[in-house]
Order: structure tokens, then sequence, then C-alpha cells
């Protein structure tokens, strides 16, 4: 028993310093402007957020100790077993789990409702354990692009997937077009505000495009014969392509003006302010300043497409083109 | 072909590499040796790029490391410290990323990636993700995208670290092919022995500065002996619980 509680207490150290992660949503755009701007109007958002995190929260906190490392402790059978029991109580979620239960035999909370948090907990826990096959299947799923920077296209592609942004704005995205499908006589209005929502979604992890290329990956782009507005360019197209894909249904140019400024603004705290990111966490905004000409920048780029003329994608693509170029270059002095 | 100048790197007030001279002639293979912390791999990093020198001047095929530095890295291969890999990518996918960026046309990349993955006994790893690799399989990845370019001089920093014995007899059979045909290699490595078998040039580094530099022949003796005698000599702390009934 001593040996079980002496790896119960290096999981649940791990786990708690872990649960510092999930805190990057504090610093997310989406969250920050939607709590700001919509306050009890936004719940329908809140638990778009909920939900997506509910995942990464929910997973197997024995998956915090290399499995190889595990399997080389001295624990005979019975102490597995009294492992593999505990330690899913060292993760809070479970204790909440546990709590909403008590509320549900209280009727404070339908026992349909535990039914649905708790299969997703459940889910979660055991995406966990087993979900890296499926994680590959999708990766490898990828497609690669024509061109010298196909290959990073493909890697940026996959990054952007595995944060909890890009599934954010494609919940809201989903939902949306399943929602003009069903109602054709929507003004096209409300559609433009859910561009800017989705691109608000994806707006954060644009100010850390190198978040999660790590010292390999950095190393090198350094090595590679590229000039910096090509590595630069190569995060920007997956974005773009990310942008316009989830825009599709709603307003594509409008997404695509706004995505251009969002790329523009955001350049400049993913170039000369690089902040690590985590897998499936939301990205943790560089800097609010930067966030907030990101919103604002956007804001009047999708309108001015949507309400004026589409001419004023012109524009867009200018700045956007001037600041690849500085940072590009910027990139390339670092 | 690899020319240094009183090359130098600090860090603050700790001096990384103090006033480096070398030249190396092309065809050969220097092996650059020292104990960890020596500044190895901070005069590979200066020499390819991934660092400015605080002050000196190297060249690299003839181009200032400085002032030529996207054109030294598409003459260059080199095995960074750290592997310079991609997550997200498969092993395959950084030979394809590595043809694709130095403009090799796809049937070249395909066929010079298939006779690497050969070479290195990476084909059963060739679609793992690089998250999912060994060490010795990420070595030899980056290993594979070093060479892939056909690079006029090559940087590997301890290239046969972690590999397996009959990998590694592959690379220092390769390297010698490499040096013959006319291509600069310059190495780090703590495996003295191995070195001493195919390295023409030895040059011993010892807390930045060059404790020794010359061609293999002019070793007096063996390598690890040189090595013992001008950079550290082997101290073993007596354990005394290792081995005792105490658990």
């Amino acid at each position: 028993m001593v040996r079980v509680l002496a790896v119960l207490k290096a999981v649940w150290r791990a786990v708690w310093r872990g649960q510092g992660s999930f805190l990057s949503i504090s610093t997310n755009n989406f969250f920050i402007f939607t709590a700001y701007l919509f306050r009890q109007q936004g719940v329908f958002l809140y638990l778009i957020i909920a939900l997506l995190m509910l995942f990464p929260l929910s997973a197997d906190p024995l998956r915090k100790i290399p499995a190889e490392r595990l399997r080389l402790w001295p624990l005979n059978r019975r102490e597995w077993w009294i492992l593999r029991i505990l330690s899913p109580w060292v993760n809070p979620m479970m204790w909440l789990l546990a709590a909403a239960t008590i509320w549900a035999v209280r009727r404070s909370v339908t026992w349909q409702l535990l039914g649905i948090v708790a299969g997703m907990f459940a889910l979660g826990f055991v995406l966990s354990d087993v979900g890296g096959g499926a994680w590959d299947g999708l990766a490898r799923r990828v497609p690669g692009f024509g061109g010298q920077l196909r290959e990073l296209i493909r890697k940026n592609l996959r990054q952007m997937l595995s944060t909890l942004d890009l599934w954010c704005a494609l919940v809201l995205s989903v939902a949306t077009t399943i929602y003009r499908v069903a109602d054709r006589n929507t003004p096209p209005e409300g559609f433009l505000l859910m561009v800017l929502l989705v691109m608000l979604a994806l707006s954060s992890y644009a100010q850390c495009l190198f978040g999660l290329d790590g010292e390999g990956g950095l190393t090198r782009y350094r090595l590679l014969p590229l000039h910096g507005w090509q590595i630069l360019l190569a995060k920007d197209a997956a974005f773009l392509l990310v942008a316009v894909v989830l825009t599709l249904a709603l307003n594509p140019l409008a997404g695509l003006a706004a995505a251009l400024m969002v790329l523009a603004v955001g350049h400049e705290q993913s170039v000369k302010h690089l902040k690590p990111q985590i897998r499936w966490r939301f990205s943790s905004g560089a800097s609010l300043g930067n966030g907030v000409v990101q919103v604002f920048t956007m804001s009047i780029a999708a309108n001015g497409v949507a309400r004026t003329s589409v001419l004023l994608l012109v524009p867009c693509a200018a700045i956007y083109a001037i600041s690849l170029w500085w940072y590009g270059r910027t990139l390339e002095v670092k | 072909m690899i020319s240094c100048r009183d090359l130098t790197c600090r860090y603050g007030e700790f001096v990384a590499v103090d006033r480096l001279n070398l030249e190396i002639e092309r065809g050969s293979i220097c092996a650059f040796l020292g104990p960890n912390g020596a500044g190895k791999s901070t005069t590979v990093k200066m020499l390819t790029g991934l660092i400015a020198p605080s002050s000196g001047s190297a060249s690299v095929a003839g181009l200032d490391v400085v002032r030529d530095a996207l054109e030294i890295k598409k003459r260059i291969g080199v095995l960074p410290e750290n592997l310079g890999l991609f997550d997200d990518l498969t092993v395959e996918e950084h030979l394809h990323l590595t043809g694709a960026v130095y403009q090799l046309s796809r049937a070249d990349t395909r066929d010079r990636s298939n006779q690497l993955l050969r070479a290195l006994h990476l084909e059963h790893g060739r679609y793992t993700f690089a998250s999912r690799c060994s060490h010795g399989m990420r070595k030899k990845t980056s290993l594979a995208m070093a060479l892939l370019a056909n690079p006029q001089v090559l940087f590997l920093d301890e290239p046969l670290e972690a590999i397996d014995p009959v990998t590694a007899k592959t690379v220092t059979d390769l390297l010698v092919t490499l040096s013959q045909r006319g291509i600069t290699v310059f190495l780090t490595s703590h495996i003295l022995a191995a070195v001493e078998q195919f390295a023409t040039r030895v040059v011993l580094i010892r807390k930045g500065v060059v404790a020794w530099n010359s061609t293999i022949a002019e070793v007096p003796g063996s390598l690890e002996k040189l090595y013992f005698d001008l950079v550290e000599a082997p101290a073993a702390e007596d354990l005394a619980w290792l081995g005792s009934s105490q658990s």
C-alpha cells in the first residue's frame, strides 16, 4: 500500500500542476470578448467552451506517468487494481461528478444531464488511454498541398487541429450552417456575426503561431534555406485555409478579410514574443492589447467586405502582405 | 572548406567559445571532441547559422556565416543537437519536407528517401510520427534529412550516440565514402574509439579553448589517452552503498 500511495501522490502532484494549463482560457480572445460582450446572453458559448474543455479535463490521471515507467515499478496485481480504482479520484472532475450525482439524487440536477456529463467524462477518460490511434488516423488524413511549403502547411494544419480553438470554431460553424439550411429566412447580418465569432475563436492562435513547434521545430526552421516570410506564409496558409472552410457556408469573403487582419496583427506577438502552447487546450493569447486590435480590425474588415464592397479585400490583402514581409524579416534576424 | 578566425561566443559573462581558429580542408572528416559544456555544440550552432558569433568570423564553403547565412543553408546538411524534428510529421514526411524545401523533384525526393530509409534501417518506421519515434529513430531521421539534399558540408552533432551498432557502422562507412567524394564532415562525438577509426582530423576543445588540433596521423598514441591527458581525466566516486546488502 505504501507503494500505491507513493504513486498516487506523484500522480496527484502532476495532475494538479497540469490543471494550471487550463488557465490558458483566461487569456484567450474568444473567452475574454464573449464574456465582455455577451455576459449572461452568451451562455451557449460558455457551454461550448465547457464542453470542449471537458474532454482534456477527463483524461486518465495515470497517463501523467509514462506507461513504461509505471510498468517498471515493482507493483503486484493487487496494488495495480487499487491504483486503477483510486487514481481517477485524483482528478477534480471525478469529485464534481460525484457531487452532481448527489445533486441528481436530491433532484437539483436531472438524471439526463448527469448522464450526458458522465458519458462525456467516460469518453474523455477512455479516449485519453486509447485515443492516440484515432488522432493518428485523423492527422494522416490532413491533405498535402503543392509547392515548396507543402509539408510545412500540412504540419501546421495538424497543429491547428490539436488546439481547442479550431474545434470551438468548428462547432460554431457547423451549428450555424445547420441553422442556415433549416431556416432560410435568417437575415445575412446574423451570419456576419457568426463569421466574427468563428474568427474570434481562431484569433488567439494567430498570436502564437509557433507555440506548438517546440525547440526542435524552431531549430529546423532556422536551418531550412527559406526566407522568414516563407516560413510565416506556411503558417498563415494553414490558418487562412481553416478560416475560409469554416466560414464557407456563412460569408467566406468576410471570413477571409477578417482572417487576413487577424494574422496581420497577430504576427507581432507570434514572431516577437514566442509563447509555448499545450495541445488540447485553448490557445493562450500573448497580449490583450494585441487581441483588442485584432478584434477591432477584423470587425471593420469583415463588416466592410460584407456590407460595402468586396474590393475592400484588396487593402486587407495589402496590409497582410506588408505584415508578412516585415515580420518575415524580423523572424530572419531572430 | 570551413574556416574560423577568432570565433567567439559569449552568453553574458560566460565565454562558451573563446577565439577559435580552425582550417578544415575539403573532403576531410573533422572530429570536434570535448566534454559536455566544452563549446562543441555552440561552435556547430555558430557555423550553421543557428546563433550569431559574439565576435570573430567564420566561413563555410567560402561563404561568410553571418552575411551569407541563407546561401550556406543551401549547401550544408545538419544534424543538430536537438535533432530539429516536428512532432506533427512522420519520418517520411520529414524527408519529403526536405526535398520540397531544397527544390528537388518529387521523383528524386522519393528515390533518395527510399534509399536513405533503407540504408539507415528506418523503413519500418517511415509512417511513424516523430513524436512517437524512439530517440534512435529520431536521430536517424534527422541524419537522413541532413543527407537528402546532397550537401557540400555536413555538420553532425553526436551522430553515433543512441543508434544501434549496425546503423552506426553504416553511418561511419557512409561518412568515409562521402569524404572520398569531396564532402567535408564536421562532427562532434563522445565515442572516441569509433571516431579514431574514420576521422582524418581531430580537434579537442576544453572550456571553449582549443587544446589540440592535428590530423589523426599526428595524434601520439591513442586518441583516448590524448583526451584524458589534455581534456579531462576520469574520476570515479566510490559509491559504497552500491552492491551492499542495504537495498
